[in-house]
């Protein structure tokens, strides 16, 4: 396989963020802005979801770039138990750009991460398009209210 | 202006010129420490077009922005005393500076570039794979942290680490992937340690780390245990390599000095030692050292020489325990069972031999002794009895397990009928390909194969569809199990109808009493083994078992 050729890779994690919010704010903006950076760079696009349980995320790109971005992903502390649920050659993307989003219930969280989403250009409706990601996205709903 | 620079010593001879033009860089100091005369390889060295009449501080000031490697030179100049000195000069140079001082007075100041030796002794430091430290620099490191600890009473921690399932990469996606994997796992080591630790690769999946530098407030062992369990985490976090999905574990085993040890070996002994206790704790975990650790270590020594003479010191026997048809209660065949007599020691359960054989390779060798055995044995006996004999998942790998049995059967002329090799699922854990064209090599020569312990393993329905097994034993667990507990019932139930609907006999394992052997009955198995039914015996025994006329009821078969 050509190391140029697309590929998406889906994962979902424990977010091991410590629970007071102004931590877990301050993180999930660094996380956001650094993302943004590093992913435009190398052409590796997703959406990440997020709440006080998980993370969950879509990457798209390049296959190398988003071997070299998943292994920096996996040495990242803030998360763990990371599951691949899925690392598959693509014919096209499904997230065009970087973007990232609170899914969860908690009305105190929605309120918090409320800009996140629209900042970042997050569109649920491409989420709950594909099957996978459709998993995904359920996913991080039970996981969240695990933690809770 | 010093003696040595007098215009009366070119004259007669031409030192000054010598001097001047010769290939190692030379400074002529006065008294005071200022430059007199330098030569031409002195000035490109250290980079001045007009040293002297500079002080030696002014002249080596550019050089010290790194670390006061200046300060020896400049004190000795003060103390007017000899000195050797490193230096860093422009463009990463690395010099040996050596400072004499000379009858005459002032000091003569050379310097020998030695870049390349200490890139190459680096180099030589290094593994070139990872770009880690190797063993040779690891030690090296080692014994300088331990120095330095001895002095500020500052412990120290060593960590063994062995990757778990990497060969099994390896050998399923080559070396390219496994190389890019291990290059991965490096990294991963070094994100998981602070500067100032080493982390080595000390060959094949072996790694090592040197932790001298814990968070500030964390004391050893709190720190080891830290970084260890965060290994353990990160290590066994999935790769993506080559557009592959990989996962591999990692058993650490730590040894803390001095505690553990005051030497290197020490440690890296010690260390090594709990790292095998993690392994053995199933892998994926940590262990740190313990001192009981050395003296089962020696036991286990003990016992590794002993079995590894056993055989020639004609230690072993072959015990034969019946097998019985529970429609008609007549014997149709004996398992063969590995007995190992030692002088001192007695009889040395084979659960704590032959795990141990196994491990250091010598069951190919043990296993052979018994399969020969028992076919002579067999080959004797009055009647076409079955004979079964286990292999071990280790007798696979060597690729000479189809004529080994090819050679055992003609030498002994036992009907290849009457032999049941019996395999356990550990067999076909690793390579179950290449072991199922090892079983239907053996199958070709006309022998049959049994599942062994069937129930107690892996994904054991799969490998019954994979290889027509021509008995399934099933595990004594669930026959013990059953008068007490309903589901051991119905797991043998399950199993004797599964083994029915494939074509397989069923034979109950570890029957001991009456209401076993009736449960065994209801639920439908053909055959039954255990001390009920015969108790292992000597080879002359089971041979005059086999005597008794068939007409008569076995008495070892209570109706």
């Amino acid at each position: 396989m050509n190391p140029k050729d697309l590929r998406r890779l889906v994962y979902y994690s424990r977010n091991r963020v410590a629970g007071a919010p102004a931590a877990m704010d301050e993180t999930i903006r660094g996380i956001l802005a650094a993302s943004r950076t590093n992913n435009a760079r190398i052409d590796v696009t997703g959406a990440l979801m997020f709440n006080a349980g998980c993370f969950a995320q879509v990457l798209e790109g390049p296959e190398d770039a988003v071997e070299t971005t998943f292994e920096r992903i996996q040495q990242d502390e803030r998360h763990g138990e990371v599951s691949l649920l899925a690392f598959e050659a693509v014919e096209t993307r499904l997230f065009t750009d970087w973007s990232m989003a609170y899914v969860g219930a908690s009305q105190a969280d929605a309120a918090r991460y409320g800009d996140v989403a629209g900042e970042s250009g997050f569109d649920l409706s491409r989420m709950t398009g594909d099957r996978l990601c459709a998993v995904l996205h359920s996913l991080a709903l039970e996981e969240e209210t695990a933690a809770a | 202006m010093s003696a040595l620079a007098a215009p009366s010593l070119s004259i007669a001879l031409p030192f000054e010129a010598a001097l001047a033009e010769m290939a190692a860089p030379v400074l002529l100091l006065d008294a005071g420490g200022s430059v007199v005369f330098a030569n031409a390889r002195a000035a490109a060295l250290l980079a001045c077009a007009e040293p002297v009449g500079l002080p030696l501080p002014a002249l080596l000031a550019p050089f010290d922005a790194a670390e006061p490697e200046v300060d020896p030179i400049l004190e000795a100049v003060r103390a007017a005393r000899p000195v050797r000195a490193r230096l860093t000069l422009g463009g990463d140079r690395r010099v040996e500076a050596a400072l004499v001082p000379l009858s005459a007075g002032g000091f003569a100041l050379t310097f020998e570039d030695v870049t390349e030796q200490l890139r190459g002794a680096a180099l030589a430091r290094q593994e070139p794979l990872t770009g880690l430290c190797n063993r040779v620099g690891l030690h090296d490191r080692l014994d300088a942290a331990l120095t330095e600890a001895a002095g500020t009473g500052v412990p120290l921690a060593v960590l063994m680490l062995d990757l778990d399932r990497f060969k099994t990469v390896n050998d399923t996606l080559g070396h390219p992937v496994g190389d890019a994997l291990l290059r991965k796992v490096a990294e991963r080591l070094r994100r998981a340690t602070r500067s100032g630790d080493v982390v080595a690769r000390l060959g094949g999946d072996e790694f090592a780390i040197l932790q001298v530098n814990p968070h500030a407030g964390v004391e050893q062992p709190h720190a080891a245990e830290a970084l260890a369990r965060r290994l353990v985490d990160l290590v066994g976090r999935t790769y993506v390599v080559e557009g592959h999905m990989l996962n591999v574990g990692v058993s650490v085993g730590v040894a803390i000095a001095p505690t553990d040890g005051q030497n290197a070996d020490d440690l890296l002994k010690h260390a090594d030692l709990a790292l095998y206790r993690a392994k053995a704790a199933g892998r994926g975990t940590y262990r740190f050292f313990e001192p009981a650790m050395n003296a089962q270590m020696q036991a286990r020594r003990g016992l590794e020489i002993d079995l590894r003479r056993a055989m020639a010191l004609k230690q072993f026997d072959l015990a034969f325990q019946p097998q019985i048809r529970l429609e008609s209660g007549e014997v149709t065949g004996f398992e063969a069972l590995l007995r190992w007599n030692h002088p001192e020691r007695g009889s040395v359960s084979p659960a704590l031999f032959i795990p141990l054989a196994e491990e250091i390779g010598i069951i190919v060798g043990i296993g052979e002794w018994v399969l020969r055995t028992a076919c002579r044995e067999a080959a004797r006996w009055p009647q076409a009895a079955s004979i079964a004999v286990n292999l071990s998942p280790v007798q696979f790998r060597g690729g000479r397990l189809v004529e080994t049995v090819m050679n055992v059967l003609a030498q002994t002329g036992l009907d290849p009928a009457r032999l049941e090799l019996e395999i356990t699922e550990g067999a076909l854990l690793e390579n179950t390909d290449s072991v199922l064209d090892v079983l239907n090599g053996l199958r070709a020569l006309g022998v049959k194969i049994s599942m062994d312990d069937f129930g107690t393993g892996y994904s054991s329905l799969s490998y019954l569809q994979k290889f027509p097994f021509d008995k399934i034993k099933i595990d004594q667990s669930f026959v013990r199990g059953m008068e007490g507990n309903a589901e051991c019932g119905a797991i043998v139930r399950a199993i004797a109808r599964l083994g029915a609907s494939l074509g397989m006999r069923t034979t109950a394992e570890g029957v001991e009493t009456a209401t076993q052997l009736d449960a065994i009955r209801a639920e439908g198995c053909t055959e039954v083994q255990g001390y009920l039914t015969g108790r292992p015996m000597p080879a002359a025994q089971a041979a005059a078992l086999l005597s008794v006329p068939p007409s008569t009821p076995p008495a070892t078969l209570p109706a």
